[in-house]
């Protein structure tokens, strides 16, 4: 028998057979009330009555109509995916077929509808991941924070704290350093049931401010001492970083991060992105952004700590008071900072739910801290 | 259109040869030089949600790029990022094949390429994730391997089995099946293998050398951890 080839222009279905490649050859397939006739280029049409033909459901998506018979010994199989050919097929085929075909149909229908209800539930199951994940995500982070221990949290952050300081100056010795080291012990004193050792770096630079990565590393850049009005206010950026690392708010951000990556590769099954994220956690965790609430939560929290540590919440409210006319252009909704004109507000009205005290001063001479950092510069921020 | 490969084996190139005005779509990324008469756009595949879903939902990259024998005919060369076998298909406008994501590297203007998504348990565990690319139209179609490329030819009703993660691109005629790699299940996963596919035809699949996910796990314990 002649091997047919392709006549790829008016091809509209694939024919395969045992001495046929297996890729298929593409032939033209008509439907009559003779049969189905077949033509490949160089073959003359070849007409196989209704009777000899079987037919089932088939291929990939199960989709396709799948039409077999035998020629000259040979079995022969078409694959039908045209509609107008399936429809054709339908409306010649005799009632002894027929049964055959209906059977097919179901089952093609079946495996749509399952494709439907599949895709369906996954939609479905997609938006109710994400629904139970805005509602409940919080509650689920903070559940992951609380199980993973401190000792991990300090590897962390000394990584991202080495990372950060490369190429930096460390001031390690002098009046700033003493000054900080002595704000820090007497906030740190008052914390109860302290798991961490608090590491405080002082950096040179002019940036002013101050941050804490998990684990109790907490950087201070001499910007911030420099255009500090009092030692006051220092105490009160720290008392806010220090309560960063005891809420563990970088860890919380991380597994929030990490946990919707997971989730989302996990679905799309592509593992190596979590990866990635994981290989970058290092540097993330120095470019972290806190989340609103987590800001006022530590706003508040530092509060309580200057207060039983017996220094000034004034500073801490001044110091936001004079950030707040730095930051007049930012609109409140874009930042995740609460604005430091409401920060301080909130902090005012929560200062004067405290009982009274007389603060205690630090043993160190401000103003000689400063002039050892350079020249002058408190005031505007 | 005329394609052509050049060094075939672990490090190929593939030369496409363009007559004036005609266009190849490539990954984006895989033009390594071109002809001065090749002008490179940036395109969205399918508009931009069909760009998106595929984005989203294959992981595929968001834009595919167009390069297209503006000023006269010229050629490109195209390379993939993976070490690796070059295959080119002919589709003709009645096969389709069906491609793992990272398989698809170019294919002509006349190629159609969809985002398909997979049954329950083909996406959970055939290892390619739910969505797929759908490949068909006409034209050269131009798929790279991540190792050597193997052609698995089935006759009707013929079956193979093949280890998911080896998969490349198999034709819309063929089915397939997840199952267990041995009859038990602590079997199966002892045994490195997990989850196979078994395979219908009549088709054809195209199958790769090697498996990126256990490169890629291997490769891992030399990578040190930074300090």
């Amino acid at each position: 028998m002649n091997k047919p080839s392709m006549n790829p222009l008016s091809a509209n279905a694939l024919c395969f057979g045992s001495d046929l490649p297996a890729a298929g050859v593409p032939c033209h397939v008509d439907i009559s009330s003779v049969g189905l006739s077949i033509q490949f280029s160089d073959l003359p049409r070849e007409t196989v009555p209704f009777t000899a033909l079987a037919v089932e459901a088939g291929g990939f998506d199960h989709d396709q109509l799948v039409v077999k018979w035998a020629s000259n010994g040979v079995g022969r199989t078409v694959y039908l995916k045209e509609p107008a050919l399936i429809v054709s097929f339908r409306q010649f085929v005799p009632p002894e077929l027929m049964a055959d075909l209906e059977r097919t149909a179901v089952s093609v229908r079946r495996a749509r509808q399952r494709r439907r209800t599949f895709l369906l539930v996954a939609v479905g199951s997609v938006l109710a991941l994400v629904l139970a994940l805005w509602l409940g995500f919080d509650a689920l982070v903070r559940m992951a924070v609380a199980r993973i221990p401190v000792e991990w949290e300090q590897a962390i952050g000394e990584s991202a704290r080495r990372e950060l300081l490369a190429g930096q100056t460390v001031v390690t010795e002098g009046p700033a350093v003493a000054a900080v080291q002595e704000i820090t012990k007497r906030l740190t004193d008052q914390i109860e049931e302290n798991p961490y050792r608090f590491k405080v770096t002082v950096v040179q630079s002019d940036i002013v401010n101050a941050f804490a990565l998990p684990g109790g590393y907490v950087v201070v850049f001499t910007g911030l001492l420099k255009k500090a009005e009092s030692p006051e206010e220092v105490a009160g950026v720290l008392g806010h970083e220090l309560n960063h690392v005891l809420l563990r708010h970088g860890l919380e951000r991380i597994v929030k991060t990490l946990g919707l990556v997971a989730v989302v590769a996990i679905f799309v099954g592509d593992q190596s992105g979590l990866i990635g994220l994981a290989k970058r956690l290092g540097i993330e965790l120095v470019t972290l952004k806190f989340g609103r609430e987590q800001e006022t939560e530590a706003d508040l929290s530092g509060l309580h700590l200057l207060h039983r540590a017996k220094i000034s919440s004034d500073g801490m409210i001044r110091f936001f008071e004079r950030l707040s006319e730095s930051d007049k252009l930012q609109v409140e909704m874009l930042s995740t900072h609460p604005m430091s004109a409401a920060r301080a507000e909130r902090l005012k009205a929560e200062a004067a739910s405290l009982p009274g005290q007389t603060p205690e001063p630090f043993g160190f001479d401000w103003i000689k801290v400063q002039e050892s950092l350079g020249h002058w510069e408190a005031g505007t921020l | 259109m005329k394609s052509e490969i050049l060094y075939p084996g672990a490090f190929p190139m593939v030369r496409v040869d363009l007559a004036s005005g005609e266009c190849v779509k490539a990954e984006s990324g895989a033009m390594v030089a071109a002809a001065p008469t090749i002008d490179v756009e940036s395109r969205i595949e399918g508009g931009l949600l069909g760009a998106l879903s595929r984005k989203v939902l294959t992981g595929e990259k968001f834009f595919f790029q167009t390069l297209r024998a503006t000023r006269g005919a010229g050629e490109v060369l195209l390379a993939p990022t993976v070490p690796g076998d070059i295959v080119i298909l002919e589709l003709d406008g009645v096969n389709e094949y069906l491609v793992q994501k990272d398989g698809f590297l170019a294919g002509a203007e006349g190629v159609k390429i969809e985002s398909r998504m997979q049954s329950l348990s083909r996406g959970l565990l055939g290892g390619e994730g739910f969505f797929i690319l759908r490949i068909s139209g006409r034209g050269q179609l131009i798929l790279n391997s991540f190792g050597a490329v193997h052609k698995l030819e089935l006759k009707p009703d013929q079956e193979y089995v093949v280890d998911n993660s080896h998969l490349v691109a198999w034709t819309a005629t063929t089915s397939y099946n997840i199952e267990k790699a041995a009859a038990g299940w602590i079997a199966s996963f002892t045994s490195g293998e997990g989850f196979v596919c078994r395979f219908r035809g009549p088709g054809v699949v195209y199958i790769q050398s090697r498996n990126p996910g256990g490169f890629g796990a291997w490769i891992r314990q030399f990578i040190p951890v930074s300090q």
